[in-house]
C-alpha cells in the first residue's frame, strides 16, 4: 500500500519495485508501466493542461486563489496580464506561467483542485 | 503589449492586450475565439479601392430596388453613416437581426429596454440561470468575467456565493460548473416554466418525474429560486430559435413577475452572439417602419444588395442565401468568405479589432470604444468607406 501511495504521487516509478523486474512480471511490469504513463507528463503538481482543449475562457485564472492574491483585479475577472499568476491565457490559450506558486506544489501538496473543476472543456486534469 | 478590444464576440472585452511580432500578433487574455479572430484580421491588406468604388456607386445608384443588408459586425458609426446612405438612395435598411434579436427585443419582457448590465451580474447575481444557452461554445469568458466565478460588491466569494442552474435540451460543457442541471426534452422549455411558476405559487404539481427530470432535482431548482435574492436567466438561441420564442419569452416574463412579486431581484438577458447585434436592435428600434427583410429576399423583391461586414450568404438559411446570390452584391468589408467572393464588387476595409476606433454594443446594451494600438491605420475603416461612397453616390446622383 505504501508503494501504491508512492506511485501514485510520482515519488517512486514501477521499476523502483524490485519483484516486479524479475523474470514471469514481465507483463505485470508493462501494465503498471502504462498505468502510470500520463503521471508522468504531469506537472510536479499533477496537473494536466492540455492545450487542444482549451478554449482560453479564463475560468482557471479567475478560480484560482493564488492569482487573486498576485493579481487582484483578476478576481473580479480581469484576465491576467501581469507574470505573477499560475495561470495567464496566452494566444487564446492557458498557460501555466508559475508552477512552483500553485498549491499543489511541494513541499506544501494542498489538495486544491479548483482549476480541475471549473475546466468546462476538462482540459485541466489533475493525476 | 497593448490594450486592445475584442470584437470576436458580442462580450465585446476590453480587459484584453496584444502585440505584433514580426508578421504575427501575440495577445494576453483573449479567449481562442477571439485569438483566433485577431490573428486573422491582422492579415488583412487594405489596398486601393478608388475603383472598386466607383463600381459600387454605379451599382447602387443604378438600382431599381435595393436592401442595405449585414451590419452586425459594423461598428454603431457605420450603422447611422448606412441608415443615411439608404435614405438618400431609397433602399430598405435592414439586418439577419430582423428575425431573431429584433423580435426578442420587441417583445414586452423587454418593453423598458434591459434592466441591469453585465456589471451588475458580477456584483449581484445569486442565482445564475443558463436557459438554452452554452458559452462554453460560443461567448467563452461569460462565466469567468461577469456571471460564475468574479467576486462582487454582494458576492464576496466569487462562485461560492453563487448558485448556477443550467436547462438545456442536451448535456453541456457549461453544465461541469452548474449546481442544478435540467435536461429537458426539446420543445417543451415553455411547460416547465409553467411547471416551475406553479411551484413557486404554491400549486405544487411536481411529482417523481418531470418532462424527464426527476422530481427532486426540480423541487431544489425552484427552493434555489425561492432563496435567491437576485436571479438572473440568460436565455439564448435554445429558446429564440425553438420555434416556439413567444410561448417560451412570455414564460421567463411572467417566472421573473411572480419572483419579484415575493420581493426578489429577478432579470433576464439575452445571449446573442454576433459583436454588434445590439448596435442594429438599437439602431432598427428608433426607426418607424420595418420591414420583414427575410420574406422579402425570398420573393425576390430586390435586385442589388449592399452587404456590410457580414458573411450572409455563409450564414443566411439557404432559400434566402439562393434569392440574395441572384442579386447584384456590393460588399463593403474585410476580405475573404463567401459573400466577399460573390459579389460584383468587393471594397475591403480594416476589421474594428485592427482597425482600433469606432463604438460597438455589447450584449448588455453597454456601448464599448474600440482602442488604437500597433496594428491600427488612419486609412480604410468601413465607416470611412461608406463615408466616401455616400459621397459619390450623391455626386452621381446630382
Amino acid at each position: 500500500m505504501a508503494f501504491a501511495t508512492k506511485l501514485a504521487l510520482g515519488d517512486i516509478s514501477p521499476d523502483d519495485c524490485p519483484p516486479l523486474l524479475e523474470s514471469g512480471f514481465e507483463k505485470n511490469l508493462e501494465k503498471i508501466r502504462n498505468m502510470v504513463a500520463p503521471m508522468l507528463s504531469a506537472e510536479a503538481t499533477g496537473i494536466k493542461l492540455d492545450e487542444s482543449k482549451c478554449t482560453g475562457c479564463n475560468n482557471c485564472v479567475v478560480v484560482c486563489p493564488v492569482d487573486v492574491a498576485a493579481e487582484p483585479p483578476t478576481s473580479e475577472g480581469k484576465a491576467a496580464m501581469s507574470k505573477d499568476t499560475v495561470f495567464r491565457v496566452e494566444n487564446g490559450i492557458s498557460k501555466i506561467i508559475n508552477l512552483e506558486k500553485c498549491r499543489r506544489f511541494p513541499p506544501d501538496k494542498l489538495n486544491c483542485r479548483v482549476c480541475e473543476q471549473y475546466c468546462c472543456t476538462d482540459a485541466i486534469e489533475i493525476w | 503589449m497593448e490594450n486592445i478590444v475584442c470584437n470576436g464576440c458580442s462580450l465585446l472585452c476590453d480587459d484584453v492586450s496584444a502585440e505584433m511580432s514580426g508578421k504575427s500578433v501575440n495577445s494576453l487574455g483573449l479567449c481562442r475565439l477571439g485569438h483566433a479572430h485577431l490573428e486573422t484580421a491582422v492579415t488583412h491588406k487594405v489596398g486601393s479601392y478608388e475603383k472598386e468604388l466607383e463600381k459600387a456607386a454605379d451599382i447602387l445608384v443604378n438600382a431599381d430596388s435595393l436592401l442595405l443588408y449585414g451590419w452586425t459586425h459594423a461598428t454603431d458609426e457605420s450603422i447611422k453613416e448606412g441608415l443615411a446612405l439608404a435614405s438618400s438612395l431609397g433602399g430598405h435598411f435592414a439586418s439577419t437581426v430582423d428575425f431573431g434579436a429584433m423580435q426578442v427585443m420587441s417583445h414586452n419582457i423587454h418593453s423598458n429596454g434591459l434592466d441591469i448590465d453585465l456589471e451588475y451580474v458580477r456584483n449581484n447575481g445569486e442565482f445564475i440561470i443558463y436557459w438554452g444557452s452554452d458559452p462554453s461554445e460560443s461567448l467563452h469568458r461569460h462565466p469567468s468575467r461577469f456571471a460564475v466565478l468574479p467576486r462582487g460588491e454582494k458576492i464576496p466569494e466569487g462562485i461560492e456565493s453563487r448558485t448556477i442552474g443550467v436547462i438545456d435540451v442536451r448535456q453541456t460543457e457549461t453544465m461541469k460548473m452548474a449546481n442544478h442541471r435540467l435536461i429537458l426534452p426539446p420543445g417543451s422549455d415553455a411547460e416547465l416554466l409553467d411547471i416551475i411558476i406553479s411551484e413557486l405559487e404554491g400549486k405544487s404539481l411536481i411529482k417523481d418525474k418531470v418532462l424527464g427530470i426527476p422530481g427532486s432535482e426540480l423541487v431544489g431548482f425552484v427552493r434555489g429560486l425561492q432563496k435567491s435574492d437576485c436571479t438572473v436567466i440568460f436565455y439564448g438561441s435554445g429558446m429564440i430559435n425553438s420555434g416556439n420564442q413567444e410561448a417560451n419569452l412570455s414564460g421567463i416574463a411572467k417566472l421573473l413577475e411572480v419572483l419579484r412579486s415575493s420581493g426578489k431581484e429577478a432579470y433576464s438577458l439575452p445571449m446573442f452572439v454576433q459583436s454588434n447585434t445590439m448596435g442594429v436592435v438599437k439602431t432598427l428600434s428608433k426607426e418607424k417602419t420595418r420591414i420583414n427583410s427575410l420574406q422579402r429576399i425570398i420573393s425576390g423583391d430586390y435586385d442589388t444588395t449592399l452587404i456590410v461586414g457580414d458573411d450572409v450568404l455563409a450564414n443566411l438559411p439557404g432559400p434566402a442565401a439562393k434569392a440574395l446570390a441572384k442579386t447584384k452584391i456590393v460588399y463593403i468589408g474585410p476580405p475573404g468568405g463567401l459573400t466577399d467572393k460573390r459579389a460584383t464588387a468587393s471594397v475591403h476595409t480594416l476589421d474594428t479589432i485592427s482597425a482600433g476606433t469606432g463604438t460597438m454594443t455589447r450584449v448588455d446594451m453597454r456601448e464599448i470604444k474600440f482602442k488604437k494600438w500597433k496594428a491600427s491605420k488612419d486609412v480604410g475603416t468601413t465607416t470611412d468607406i461608406i463615408l466616401k461612397l455616400h459621397e459619390l453616390v450623391r455626386k452621381k446622383k446630382a
